[in-house]
């Protein structure tokens, strides 16, 4: 006869028979957890412009995820703010890795911000896709380093050698500097003065200005004294919107071919909506362009899924600068990942710097310090905007590719106030 | 020495010692990055309220002293291999030396024109940074530092402890002032100037005294940044975050004493640090403020002060 006591062994019997091989095979079952990729993002402070970047993530992670995940496991993202702010990162990273337990990292955005996790990943020996930070492993070089952006090689010097190539095609010999005193316009600003004096032109303007410059009739005004056949600009959303009131207002000599370079801002879908017009003729740098020789499937049904989630939560509604190269930065992990078939971090950069990744931008192969092999800034000449409104500039024609030559979609219009008068 | 003095030093004695113990028994590295951050902002605190609290003058240019701080360590290490102690040293004169020029500058002008004029010396510095190639301008500058001491577990632990041995003594040259005939008389220049002046306290002499200490110990908190974020530039330097924080947090604990600003730091870099990694989000930098917020409408004069008031009326 079974007691109430015998039922009762038998149960604890049965119940502990059913759960041994879960306990036993804990490992196997934990193969199931997520796998954790961590980042730093800067949602406040001066960078948070770049925060419509985490769309880009989750829209990578939902893709994967819909596709069965990696390594059989589901993707989980940890993001924390690093409110802009370079003494936070040390500290950030060290939470991701030691507390939050991610098994990969993004860096955070930008040179500045990534300079101080170098040293960090170099001691653990961590596999890291960087964020945007210009020649950002050059000192380090730690080999499990990749770049999710198309900077090239020599990145520091080269990135903006498209605008010299076009200067040096349409016979400029005279060059004009002007540099906001922040690290990316003056990082711009040093390479191109090395890049126009191997060009052989001569350097008649250069000169920096304070961040919070807001008139820029005085410098205009010597930059045309100067006389010269073009004029390469490094400055940042307030400052570009600030020079090309000034350039409406004082005008440029007749001389000047080429105008614009690594000016920070006409790549925003705000900026481009309100100066409209009078961004006519400007030669800038970009990372993407809806012209012809840049589109695709994939990055067409990106952007499908892109504008809604930005124009709901109130981020850059066009995101053709940053989102893409975030989205970018999960399909190299991923691919990194799948190709070595573990999440061994050595594993994973062996394997990234041995392949080619399709990427939704295109094909991406690495050097030996994790930079694009191929330098694929473009320099877009913008070309027939007529109003403000923000629709045209997803069209082709708007922001005409005219360097690299693999990716040329129309002719440089000049001299810059031919182009300017459309 | 008196019996407070004994129970002080042997306080600071454990708090050294559980400092170098923590390493074998917090084996997470994270809590010795956090605890960087929140012991460099007592040592900002504690600076900023030699001047700003015993004295009463607002200084809006602990950034300044900061970031000058930080540079002078980055440039001595990268330009001569100078190591971190005698880059710390260096950073103290330096310090020290900018706190005697504000103060021969600005000490003629009280209140609202004194903190603007302190504010200018961020301005200045940060510019005179920007235009000098040899300290990377705005590109900044990167500085690999040596690796730590063997007796170290590792960089985050060294620095960790670096800073502890800084802000033991910050702290205890901020105890020191307060009682002794420094404190006296800055106390009584902060209650009334012309009064100190007529009583024949050395009121400009006192003042120059502060503004030199102040200097040299915010110059002595930024001498480990470059070494702690392997990387320093002006813009993050001389950011204005600093010169909020260093006022805050004694505003929060109490500007009185030297306990009001090891209070407030401990306190707000903490809950900073925390909802850096829980909240982390645009709410974080809101619910600081509410805090702060918070702490001004309801203990003006910090909790130090607030403690105090309580114990007064508990007592009637």
């Amino acid at each position: 006869m079974i007691t109430r006591r015998n039922f009762n062994r038998l149960a604890a019997a049965a119940a502990s028979g059913l759960a041994m091989p879960a306990v036993l095979t804990g490992r196997a079952f934990g193969q199931d957890k997520p796998i954790r990729f961590g980042a730093s993002i800067s949602l406040t402070g001066a960078l948070a412009g770049t925060k419509n970047g985490q769309i880009g993530y989750e829209l990578w992670r939902d893709d994967v995820n819909a596709a069965g995940g990696l390594l059989g496991r589901p993707v989980e993202l940890v993001l924390l703010d690093d409110q802009s702010t370079a003494s936070n990162i040390p500290a950030i990273y060290s939470a991701l890795v030691d507390v939050e337990k991610c098994d990969v990292l993004f860096g955070p955005y930008g040179a500045s911000l990534t300079a101080p996790v170098m040293p960090f990943i170099k001691q653990r020996d961590l596999f890291m896709i960087g964020m945007f930070p210009l020649a950002g492993n050059d000192q380090a070089k730690h080999d499990k380093f990749f770049h999710s952006a198309a900077w090239g090689p020599n990145s520091g010097t080269d990135w903006a050698r498209g605008f010299f190539d076009l200067a040096k095609s349409v016979g400029v010999k005279k060059l004009a500097i002007l540099a906001n005193d922040l690290e990316f316009s003056k990082n711009a600003a040093v390479g191109g003065a090395k890049v126009a004096e191997e060009y052989g032109m001569e350097i008649v303007f250069n000169q920096s200005y304070p961040p919070n410059t807001s008139d820029f009739s005085t410098i205009l005004r010597n930059i045309s004294a100067a006389n010269p056949d073009a004029v390469f600009i490094g400055s940042y959303p307030a400052d570009s919107t600030a020079i090309i009131h000034s350039v409406r207002e004082i005008g440029v000599p007749d001389s000047v071919k080429l105008f614009g370079g690594a000016m920070i801002g006409p790549q925003y879908g705000s900026l481009l909506s309100s100066l409209g017009p009078e961004l006519n003729g400007l030669v800038n740098c970009h990372l993407f362009s809806p012209e012809p020789t840049m589109q695709s499937a994939e990055i067409k049904s990106f952007f499908d899924r892109y504008v809604p989630r930005a124009e709901k939560e109130g981020v850059d509604p066009l995101g053709f600068y940053i989102p893409p190269f975030y989205y970018v930065a999960g399909q190299l992990a991923a691919a990194a990942i799948t190709g070595a078939g573990s999440l061994d971090q050595a594993a994973m950069a062996q394997w990234l710097h041995a392949n080619k990744v399709d990427t939704i931008v295109g094909p991406a192969t690495f050097n030996e310090i994790g930079d694009w092999t191929t330098r694929r800034v473009l320099m877009v000449q913008i070309q027939n905007v007529e109003g403000n409104d923000l629709a045209q500039f997803r069209e082709a024609g708007r922001q005409v590719i005219i360097d690299p030559p693999e990716l040329k979609s129309g002719d440089l219009i000049h001299p810059y106030n031919k182009a300017r008068a459309g | 020495m008196t019996r407070g003095g004994w129970t002080f030093g042997l306080a600071m004695l454990v708090i050294v010692l559980a400092g170098f113990l923590a390493p074998h028994v917090l084996k997470n590295p994270f809590y010795f990055f956090a605890g960087y951050v929140i012991l460099q902002y007592v040592v900002i605190a504690t600076g900023w309220n030699i001047l700003g609290g015993y004295a009463g003058y607002i200084n809006f240019g602990a950034a300044g002293f900061f970031g000058a701080g930080a540079y002078a360590s980055a440039f001595l290490f990268n330009a001569f291999g100078i190591p971190l102690w005698g880059s710390l040293i260096a950073a103290c004169v330096i310090g020290a030396g900018l706190g005697l020029l504000m103060g021969y500058l600005t000490l003629r002008i009280q209140g609202v024109y004194f903190a603007i004029a302190t504010l200018g010396l961020v301005i200045i510095l940060e510019t005179i940074i920007h235009n000098i190639p040899a300290l990377g301008g705005a590109r900044g500058m990167v500085v690999y530092g040596p690796p730590p001491p063997g007796w170290a577990a590792g960089p985050p632990q060294y620095m960790f402890v670096l800073m502890l041995l800084i802000a033991v003594a910050s702290v205890s040259l901020a105890r020191w002032m307060q009682l002794s005939w420094v404190g006296r008389g800055l106390r009584a220049v902060r209650a009334s100037e012309d009064a100190a002046e007529c009583s024949g306290v050395p009121t400009l002499r006192l003042k120059l005294l502060a503004c030199a200490v102040s200097g040299a110990v915010l110059a002595a908190a930024g001498a480990p940044y470059p070494f702690y974020t392997s990387f320093v530039e002006p813009v993050t330097a001389f950011s204005l975050i600093i010169g909020l924080n260093a006022i805050a947090m004694p505003l929060i604990g109490g500007t009185r004493s030297w306990q009001g600003p090891v209070i407030g730091a401990l306190l707000l870099a903490t809950t900073q640090q925390i909802a850096t990694i829980t909240i982390s989000s645009e709410l974080n930098i809101l619910f600081v403020g509410v805090v702060l917020i918070a702490f001004v409408a309801l203990a003006p004069n910090g909790l130090i002060g607030l403690v105090r008031r309580k114990g007064t009326e508990a007592r009637l």
